[in-house]
């Protein structure tokens, strides 16, 4: 197997297992929202808040994983 | 007819557009690399000798060409030997745009606010509650400059390189071949990474102003209770002094994880701002050239949306840290009295 053949394996490796985690967080996380809504229905401000926040901190990790695949499969 | 009004057109003119839209989108879809290539392969299917109609094949000349993304930004001219890069000439737009869009709100002011003046009120009041709510009465309007102008600068960045104008105009760069005038500022990671830098240096500033900076240092250094237990031990308390030399040590050990997690921030922020917009760039680039001329829309929506979210996280992370580092040695204390 060739350099260039080994770079799109690894373009795709990358960013496939590496949207796996985040995304079982994400979904945790908002399974986890959409529980305190249903109790509270009038903490939807708070709680919507900080589930985004969360999320993004989550989603930092996929795009990590994203930028590695980016720069594997254009530029090296 | 008059009647109901759908999005503030009357049904026939709806219509019209909705179906004026589909007509592009098969179209511009029918023009691009993947549409075409389909094309042909289901002509050949029926006719050996297939080729694109004369119209197609125009559309498909005058189509995007491949997208080449490069991370590093590019020079577009030098002051001496200093490099100005097109992230640099759009972030100084950013800065023009925002310093007359503040300027004419402060023309004619008037007590109850109309226009300008209301939008910009609206933003700073926003900005306001949310440093209130987080950091508190007291400190909210303290963190209010840094915590605004990191999310203001994140948001107009991230949109005024959606306008047109980013990445098409080209002009020679110095080396000879094109370069884009206009690149959106967050996609050049030295961008997110000074921003990134001043949110560090916010953050200890403040530490050390409201805390002191004994007990604000003394969350990383902590070395009290390791002194504190060799004392007991050199004065004959053997069994404290040792359980105290133990907790002493992991004192110490969790002090230097604190200044590690601190540091560990600068490259979690950088990372965060940079690979959120280069990635929306980079998609934006392939959806264009992959089907062209309506289907990017969605994408466009998915792009303002993702530069609020990832302002409005930039800077409510820089004031989380900034609220958990003034108060840190308050919640101590008051555990401590118990």
């Amino acid at each position: 197997m060739d350099a260039g053949t080994m770079k799109m394996l690894a373009a795709a490796l990358a960013i496939g297992l590496g949207a796996l985690g985040p995304s079982i967080a994400i979904g945790i996380l908002g399974f986890g929202a959409m529980q305190a809504l249903g109790r509270n229905p009038e903490a939807r401000g708070p709680i919507g808040t900080n589930m985004i926040l969360a999320i993004a901190m989550a989603e930092a990790i996929a795009i990590y994983a994203l930028i590695v695949a980016i720069i594997l499969a254009m530029i090296a | 007819m008059s009647g109901k009004r759908y999005l503030g057109c009357s049904f026939p003119v709806l219509a019209g557009i909705v179906i004026l839209m589909l007509i592009l989108l098969l179209v511009g879809f029918l023009a691009g690399p993947v549409g075409s290539k389909m094309v042909l392969a289901v002509g050949k299917l029926f006719n050996e000798s297939f080729t694109l109609p004369p119209w197609l094949s125009a559309l498909s000349a005058i189509s995007v060409d491949k997208p080449h993304p490069t991370l590093p930004p590019e020079a577009v001219f030098h002051i001496g030997s200093f490099p100005i890069t097109n992230t640099v000439i759009a972030a100084w737009l950013t800065v023009i745009v925002l310093v007359l869009l503040t300027y004419f709100a402060t023309r004619r002011m008037k007590l109850v606010p109309r226009g300008i003046q209301k939008l910009i009120e609206y933003a700073i009041d926003s900005l306001l509650s949310l440093c209130n709510s987080i950091a508190g009465e007291k400190n909210g309007r303290r963190f209010l400059p840094v915590v605004a102008t990191i999310f203001l600068f994140v948001l107009f960045n991230a949109w005024l390189s959606l306008l047109p104008g980013f990445g098409s105009i080209t002009v020679t760069g110095h080396e000879g071949h094109a370069v884009h005038l206009l690149r959106g500022a967050n996609t050049d990671i030295n961008m997110p990474l000074a921003l990134a830098i001043v949110s560090f240096i916010a953050v200890e500033f403040y530490g050390v102003k409201l805390l002191g900076s004994r007990l604000y240092l003394s969350k990383f250094l902590n070395f009290g209770r390791f002194f504190q237990g060799m004392r007991h031990l050199f004065t004959g308390k053997m069994k404290s002094g040792i359980s105290e030399v133990f907790s002493g040590v992991i004192d110490i050990f969790v002090g230097i994880l604190e200044a590690f997690s601190e540091l560990i921030r600068l490259v979690s922020f950088t990372f965060r701002l940079f690979g959120n917009m280069t990635a929306g760039e980079i998609l934006l680039l392939i959806v264009v050239f992959l089907a062209p001329w309506v289907i990017v829309e969605i994408f466009f929506v998915l792009e303002i949306f993702i530069g609020l979210i990832q302002a409005l996280i930039f800077s409510t992370l820089t004031l989380v840290f900034l609220t958990m580092a003034t108060s840190h040695g308050n919640a101590e204390s008051e555990h401590g009295e118990d």
